[in-house]
C-alpha cells in the first residue's frame, strides 16, 4: 500500500477511533484518575469492551485464515519498567498516549503540552536506546510468545474462553456499578459537582 | 443518526467500536491498533531538521519513513479529529483544563497544571516506548492476540498507575 493511501486508511480509522474515545468520555483526566484511584470504572469497562472485541474478531480472523497475528515479543524487564514507568505518567497527565489527542480534539489545552512532552519522551527514548537502555531492554527475552502457544492450544479456543471470562466479569461489574452512575452530571468522570447551584437535578 | 449527538455512550458500546478497527487493521495494515509510536515517527522526524545525524540511530531510522508508521501518524491526527467532531455535535466541548485537577490538587495556577501535562507526556511515550507499546498497543491489541509480554506490561501499567493515583492525589 502508498504511504498515501495508508495515510487515508489511517486518517479514517482514527477519526471513528477518535469518536468512541470521546462518547466513550475517556477522553476526560477525571475518568482516567478515579480508574486509577479504583473508585469508578469507565475506563475499565471500556477497555475490556475492546479486548474481548478484539478477541473475538481475531479468532474468527485468524480461524479462517484471513490474518496473521502480530503479538509483540516478550521482553521480561522491559514490560515491566516500561509498563511501570508508563503507568506513573499516565496519571501524572491525566492521559494515555491515544486519549491525549482526543482530549486535544474535544479543547482540553493541557492535553497539548502532554503531547509535545509526549514527543520528547520519544525523542529521549530514541537517543538513549542505543547504548544505555539495550541491556535492560534485552533482559528476560522470550520471543513472540502467546498464551495459546504456552498452553499448546488453538489460538480460537484460548481467546474465545478468556472473552467469555471477561464478559462475565463486566457483567458482575455493571451490575454493582453501573455506568450511568460513573460518568457524572457534566460527563467528565467526576459524581459530585460542590460548585453547582442546590437543588439542579442532575442529568444522565 | 442520534447515536452522533449523544453526549455519551455506554463504555461497552464505545469499547466495541474500538474492537471493531481491529478488522481493518489486520486487514489492510498487517498490524494492530497502536498510537505511541507515532511519537518517534513525529518527533524523530522533525529532530532531523536540527540533527540530521539522528537517521543514523537505527531505532530511528526504523520509524521514519514507510506506510505503516505514517499510517500510525495519520491515525492519531484522526482521533483529534474525531473527538473535536463528536464533542461539537454533542455540544460538550471543552476548554482550559478539567475540573478534576483542583479536586485532585486543590487550588494551582493553570502554568503548574501545564508543567505536570508536559512532565507526564514525557514520562508516559518513555515508558511506552521502553514497554514497546501502550494502552492500545499493549493493552487493547496485546491482550486480544494473548501476548504474553503484554499481560505483563499491562499488569506493570495498572499495578504503578494505582499505586501513584492514591499517592500523589487527593480522592476525586
Amino acid at each position: 500500500m502508498s504511504v498515501f493511501a495508508a495515510m487515508l486508511l489511517g486518517l479514517s480509522m482514527g477519526a471513528v477511533f477518535g469518536m468512541a474515545l470521546e462518547k466513550g468520555r475517556v477522553c476526560e483526566g477525571g475518568v482516567i484518575l478515579c480508574q486509577m484511584q479504583m473508585s469508578r470504572h469507565t475506563m475499565l469497562k471500556m477497555f475490556l469492551s475492546a479486548v474481548i472485541t478484539g478477541l473475538i474478531v481475531l479468532s474468527v480472523m485468524v480461524g479462517f485464515g484471513f490474518a496473521k497475528l502480530s503479538p509483540k515479543a516478550t521482553l521480561f524487564a522491559a514490560d515491566v519498567v516500561g509498563g511501570a514507568i508508563l503507568g506513573v505518567g499516565i496519571v501524572i497527565a491525566g492521559a494515555c498516549p491515544g486519549t491525549v489527542l482526543a482530549q486535544i480534539g474535544t479543547g482540553y489545552k493541557d492535553a497539548i503540552f502532554t503531547f509535545i512532552g509526549g514527543l520528547f519522551g520519544a525523542l529521549l527514548f530514541t537517543y538513549l536506546e542505543p547504548n544505555l537502555l539495550k541491556p535492560v531492554l534485552t533482559s528476560g527475552a522470550y520471543g513472540k510468545l502467546t498464551l495459546d502457544q504456552v498452553m499448546g492450544l488453538p489460538f480460537p479456543a484460548v481467546a474465545l474462553s478468556f472473552a467469555a471470562i471477561l464478559i462475565g466479569f463486566l457483567v458482575w461489574l455493571e451490575k454493582v456499578s453501573p455506568w450511568q452512575g460513573e460518568i457524572g452530571p457534566k460527563a467528565d468522570g467526576l459524581v459530585e459537582t460542590p460548585s453547582a447551584p442546590a437543588g439542579e437535578p442532575a442529568k444522565a | 443518526m442520534s447515536f452522533l449527538t449523544k453526549r455519551a455512550w455506554s463504555p461497552y458500546a464505545a469499547g466495541i467500536v474500538v474492537g471493531l478497527l481491529q478488522i481493518p487493521a489486520f486487514l489492510f495494515m498487517q498490524t494492530a491498533l497502536g498510537t505511541s509510536s507515532s511519537y518517534v515517527t513525529i518527533s524523530a522526524n522533525l529532530a532531523s531538521f536540527v540533527d540530521p545525524s539522528i537517521t543514523t540511530i537505527k531505532y530511528a531510522s526504523n520509524h521514519m519513513s514507510g506506510a505503516k508508521n505514517w499510517w500510525q501518524v495519520a491515525l492519531i491526527a484522526g482521533i483529534v479529529l474525531g473527538a473535536f467532531v463528536s464533542s461539537r455535535l454533542s455540544g460538550t466541548p471543552r476548554w482550559g483544563v478539567s475540573p478534576v485537577w483542583a479536586k485532585a490538587m486543590g487550588a494551582h495556577s493553570p502554568a503548574r497544571r501545564y508543567f505536570m501535562a508536559f512532565l507526564g507526556g514525557v514520562i508516559m511515550v518513555f515508558g511506552a516506548r521502553i514497554a514497546d507499546g501502550c494502552t492500545s498497543g499493549h493493552g487493547v491489541s496485546g491482550i486480544a492476540q494473548l501476548a504474553v509480554g503484554s499481560f505483563i506490561a499491562v499488569t506493570a501499567m495498572f499495578g504503578a498507575g494505582i499505586i501513584a493515583a492514591n499517592l500523589i492525589y487527593k480522592r476525586v
